[in-house]
Order: structure tokens, then sequence, then C-alpha cells
């Protein structure tokens, strides 16, 4: 196969003819892009698929060649992922009327594809740019108040995070005088600022504390169909490229065992049920972090996987409690109980995927974590497994146990809404499929990692290992839970890192609209008056105004040109 | 082997859905059955696991059922730590819209 189609394209293209059908054949039109760009990708396996990279769709820009196209066998996992999951993510919110919310979707989708085949640094960037971007717009199609603001705060982290990325890019450029995307390690000397700020750069999309706090801000304000694409793309490519550009790189083992504990407490103190989700999501992001920074053929498989699974089983998740919303409008554990009565399959659907995100065996996240943890046992790291086994209990408990029950068991909430309607279920089932098919046969995950896989999950010490750490920590929210020790869930939010930020933001806001509003008011009042008496204008109120904005502006380049004149005097003098 | 330890996992996988269902308030007609059926299957994992060569990485796991105390204890651990934070972290669900002076 010598053609080369780039499937992040099919889907940009797809969305743009999204608005010109209507009804049953949008429905039947909004299935095309993502199968297309699924057997797209599958093809690429049988085809070209092999040890020597293959690239294609190459393009010259500024006297550099850029890589559409960079197939090899890390990027070929990402792409299949990324395109498997788009397909029941589009039929779970094929019921959706907004055209644009489809086309944001989409397009999220194709530039996660993108980044993930991109060859060289600065086609990564495009895409990465522009996947912010799309993602911000799946976030506002929430459509509320606190959706808007919560894009805007969203959109500000990774402007910054984009803007460090680009400043490193460049530096990197500039320093190696190459644009490929390959191990970037870290430099020493001249080379150690532009590797950091592309690392920063990475790590904010990653999620990890304290640069985390647009996530469980803004993904549960999402639609319930946007904060299921949200919870995959972002998280898993910024997991994509770390793999890529840093792998055994020793920080990232620390700074992703941080990351698997400190959200847990988050998650247990959380009451939207989607903000758990979002916690528990940075905390498995966690995980893939530390098999990144463990640098070992084991490790790495082991992240790269367990981003495979994670996608597949946090989408379910996210997919169950979006029905929930969709049918009572609320995921506050306060508000909700008691469903599983009218909602079976939904509720069917969440325990299996609330067990396979706690890697019990015979589901997804089993097969794939222990080999993370496996990792740090080998590379000798008591004190990262103790961490890793604290967060795997950790995840139990509030992902395992706390968001099936409180949504669907606890205490009864008297609602009585029932499952979803058809293209949901679907969507949910076949998630729910691969979470079971990969948990009962992980060999033909394990054939497509980038390392060969010398690894069997299923030994009589590793099963027992998790069922006893698993079940015992059932015991322990059980006994907490009936003695009533436990925490009752309160409608209240947490503050988490951004809160220094968004309080100086929020003064920030009430410098601008008092104090300087009230000079530029007085000005207006005192200047403008003084300008309209000298000039032959002025009879109409807007023409005051908008001389008097001239004036102001004059007089403040005037100031300004004045303070920069005598600076440069008292300098130079 | 194999099968053995499927059927173990089956029982696990099972003994989660009892206790999701039993804790459920109100309580359901058959809660002690079920219960003492749960607390069953915790001993079965925890006899088991006496009987298994366990690999020795790290010296503690040469303690009999190091899994279990590890994994009943980490979560009593975090619900308390969760506790403690609970005094500190929340704030009213409109925190931030009043420190912006935008609700009265």
């Amino acid at each position: 196969m010598t053609e080369w189609m780039h499937p992040g394209l099919i889907l940009i293209i797809g969305a743009l003819f999204v608005p010109l059908f209507k009804g049953r054949w949008k429905q039947a039109y909004l299935i095309l892009p993502p199968v297309a760009a699924l057997i797209d990708v599958v093809l690429m396996y049988t085809g070209i698929f092999g040890d020597i990279p293959f690239s294609a769709w190459r393009l010259p820009f500024l006297g550099y060649e850029l890589v559409f196209g960079r197939v090899d066998k890390l990027s070929f996992l990402f792409g299949l992922i990324f395109s498997l999951a788009t397909v029941p993510l589009i039929i779970y919110s094929l019921h959706v009327k907004s055209s644009s919310e489809h086309m944001s979707q989409l397009v999220y989708a194709g530039c996660a594809l993108g980044v993930v085949f991109a060859g060289d640094l600065i086609t990564l960037y495009f895409f990465w740019e522009i996947m912010s971007i799309a993602s911000m717009l799946v976030i506002w199609h929430g459509g509320t108040e606190k959706a808007h603001s919560a894009g805007l705060r969203y959109i500000i982290w990774h402007i910054a995070g984009g803007i460090t990325l680009l400043a490193g890019i460049v530096m990197y450029i500039a320093n190696t005088g190459s644009i490929a995307f390959d191990a970037i390690g870290w430099g020493s000397g001249s080379a150690l600022l532009p590797s950091l700020l592309i690392f920063i750069g990475f790590i904010l999309n990653a999620g990890v504390p304290p640069l985390h706090a647009w996530l469980p801000d803004a993904y549960p304000e999402a639609t319930v169909t946007g904060s299921v694409f949200l919870s995959i793309f972002t998280t898993k490519s910024a997991v994509y490229v770390l793999a890529r550009g840093f792998a055994g790189f020793g920080p990232l083992v620390w700074l992703g065992a941080i990351m698997t504990v400190y959200p847990i407490f988050y998650a247990v103190l959380e009451n939207d049920l989607r903000k758990v989700l979002s916690y528990s999501l940075i905390n498995q992001v966690g995980f893939m972090l530390c098999g990144i920074g463990i640098g070992t053929a084991l490790s790495l498989n082991g992240a790269v996987s367990h981003a495979f699974a994670h996608i597949i089983y946090k989408g379910l998740l996210f997919m169950s409690i979006g029905s929930v919303l969709y049918r009572t409008g609320t995921a506050k554990a306060t508000d909700l109980g008691g469903l599983y009565k009218t909602m079976p399959l939904t509720c069917a659907f969440c325990l299996v995927g609330a067990v396979s995100i706690s890697a019990f065996p015979m589901f997804s996240g089993f097969v794939t974590k222990s080999m993370v943890i496996q990792a740090s046992v080998i590379g000798e790291m008591a004190l990262i497994y103790v961490l890793l086994q604290l967060a795997s209990a950790g995840v139990f408990h509030h992902a395992g146990i706390k968001v099936p029950f409180f949504a669907f068991f606890g205490h009864d909430s008297g609602l009585r809404p029932k499952d979803p309607q058809l293209n949901m279920i679907l969507g949910m089932g076949i998630m729910a499929f691969f979470c079971i098919f990969i948990g009962l046969y992980p060999q033909p995950l394990y054939q497509i990692l980038p390392y060969p896989v010398n690894f069997d999950p299923f030994t009589a010490s590793h099963v027992v290992e998790v069922l006893q750490l698993l079940l015992l920590a059932s015991f322990a929210f059980f006994l907490l839970i009936t003695s009533g020790l436990y925490p009752p869930e309160q409608k209240k939010i947490n503050l988490d890192t951004d809160w220094p930020l968004r309080i100086a933001a929020l003064k920030f806001r009430w410098f601008i609209e008092g104090p300087l509003v009230g000079f530029a008011t007085w000005m207006n009042d005192h200047v403008t008056r003084i300008a309209a008496d000298l000039s032959a204008y002025g009879e109409e109120r807007e023409e005051r105004v908008f001389i008097g904005a001239s004036v102001m502006l004059a007089l403040l380049f005037l100031a300004m040109y004045l303070i920069v004149e005598l600076f440069y005097r008292w300098i130079f003098s | 082997m194999e099968l053995i330890l499927v059927l173990l996992s089956l029982v696990g996988f099972i003994g989660y859905i009892i206790l999701n269902y039993a804790t459920k308030e109100p309580s359901p007609p058959q809660r002690d059955m079920l219960l003492a059926v749960y607390g069953f299957i915790l001993i079965i994992m925890v006899v088991v696991g006496l009987f298994i060569q366990w690999p020795i990485e790290f010296s503690w796991q040469d303690v009999s059922a190091f899994y279990a105390i590890y994994g009943f204890s980490a979560c009593i651990f975090l619900i308390y730590a969760a506790k403690v934070l609970r005094i500190l972290l929340p704030r009213d669900e409109d925190y931030y819209e009043k420190k912006g002076g935008r609700v009265e």
C-alpha cells in the first residue's frame, strides 16, 4: 500500500459536511467519518506496518520538511485507540441535534490523531493548538454560564502551556537545527531550557499537579457527550508525546506517583460525580506517566497499554454517568441514588467500567496496570510501589465503589428515570464489550505494543494480591458506611491549585470594573467636555464620547512617550 | 489452575456486586444473608492467600495477607485523610461567583 491517507484529516473534512444533513440522514452520515478513519488506521497496520518508521505526507515549510504521517508501533497504537474510541463515542452522541457540537467533537478527535501521527515538532504544535481550541468549543457547547467561564479558564491554561511549548520548540530547533520529533530527553547547558519548556508544555496537557486544575474545572461543565470526548483525547495525546519524547526520564516517575495519589483525596471529597471521574482520570494518567518515567520495555508497554485500556473504561464511566445526568438532570452524589431499578443497563455498564478502572481480574485495567506496577518492583522502587498500590486501593474506593454506589445504590433518591435511548446504550455496550474482551484476551493488545511482551498477569499470586487488596478496601468502605463514620456527601466545591490564580483574576477584574472604569468615566465627564467645547463638533453625545475617547488615547500615548523618554534619559545619562 | 483463578475472580466480582446491593438504603430484605456471603468471600480471599507461593520482592511481602491488610488500612487512611481535608477545602458552590461580586 503506497497511498497513505491521514485519518485525522478524514475526521476534520468529514466534520465540515455535517451541517448539510438533517434528521436521520445526519445520524447516518455522522457514523461515516469515524468508521472511515478506523478502517484507514487498521489498513495501515496490515499494509505498511514494520520496524522502519513509515513516513508520508511530507510538505515543505519555511525550508523544513513537515511530516504529517509517521507510523511506527507507538503512533499506530495511539492512532488505533483514538479512531476506535471515536466510533462508539459518535454513536453515543447521535441523538444530539446541534451540528456545531458534532463538528467541534470530530475536529477535536481529528487533531488528536494529527498530534499522534506528527513526525516533526512544527506539525505537532499546529495540531496541538487546534486541539486546544476545538476542545474549548466542546466545553462551550455545555451552554451554561458556568461552562462558558470554565471554557475560558481552560483555554487560558492551554494557551499558557502552548506558548511554553512553542518557546521550547523554537529554542530546540535553533539548538539542534532539526525539527524531527523523537526522543528529546534532558539536555544540559543551553539544551536544558528548551527541553524543560517542552516538558512543561507536555505535562500541562497531561494534567500533572499542580498544573491540572483546568481538568476537573472544565470537563464536568461540558455536555453529556462532550465530556466523554474530553476525557479521551487531550490527556492521552499528552501521554503519547511524553512516551515518545521523554521515555525513561527520571522525574516522571515521581511526578506520576504523586499524580496517582494527589487526586484521590479530592475524588473522595467531591460531590459532583463527573468531577470524581475527572480526578480519577488524573490518577490513572499518573500510572502511565510513572511507567514512561521508569522507561524499561515492560513499563513503557504498561504505560501505553494502560492508556489504551483507560480510554475505553474511562469513556464508559463518563458515558454511564452522562446517561444519568441526561435522564435526571444532575450528576451530584447528594441528589442521586437507587437508580439500579429503573436504569439496569446503565448500572451494569457503570459497574463494568468501575471494576475495569479498579483493575479487577478479568477486566481491562488488570492486564495493563499490573505491568507498570511490576516494572516498579523490578526497578526496586519500594516507595513508588507502595504509592501505586495505595493509589490502586484509592481508585477502587472512589471510582470503583463511590461512583456506582452513590448513583445506582446508596440512599434511594426517589428518582425513577429510564435507561437512555438505543444509541446511548449501544455506545456504552461497545465500550463495555472491549473492557471485558481486553481483560479476558489481552493477547491482541499485547501484540501491538511497542516492545515484545513477556508478561503474564494471570499468575496465582498476582490475582490473589489484587483481589485481597480490592475486596478488603471495599470491606473498609462497608464498615465505615454502615457505622455512619463515612463522611456524608456535601453540596460543596473544593479548592484546588487554581485557587490563588482565580482569586487574583477576580481581583484584577474588580480593579478593571472598579477603579479603572471609574477613572475612565471621570476622564470622559471632564476631558470630553473640554474637548467638546474646543471642537467645532460635538453636538451629539456619541460624537463627544468618540472625541473624548480619542483625546484620552492621545493623552495616554503622550504620557507613555513621556515616561519612556524620561526613563531612557535616566538610564543613559 | 487457570480455572481456579477465573472462579476466584468471579467470586470476587460477585462479592463486589453483593456489597453494592446490600449496603443500599432502604436495606434489601436479604441484607444479613448477603452480608454473610460477602464476609465468607472475604475470608476465602484471605485463606487462599495463605496457600500461595508469594514472590518476595520486598521484605514486607513476607507477612501473610499483606495485601489484605494494606488494602484495608489504605482505604481507612484515605477516608480519614479526606475527613481532615474536609475542614480545609470545601466552599459553598457559588464561592467563586460571590468572590467575583456576581451574586448578590
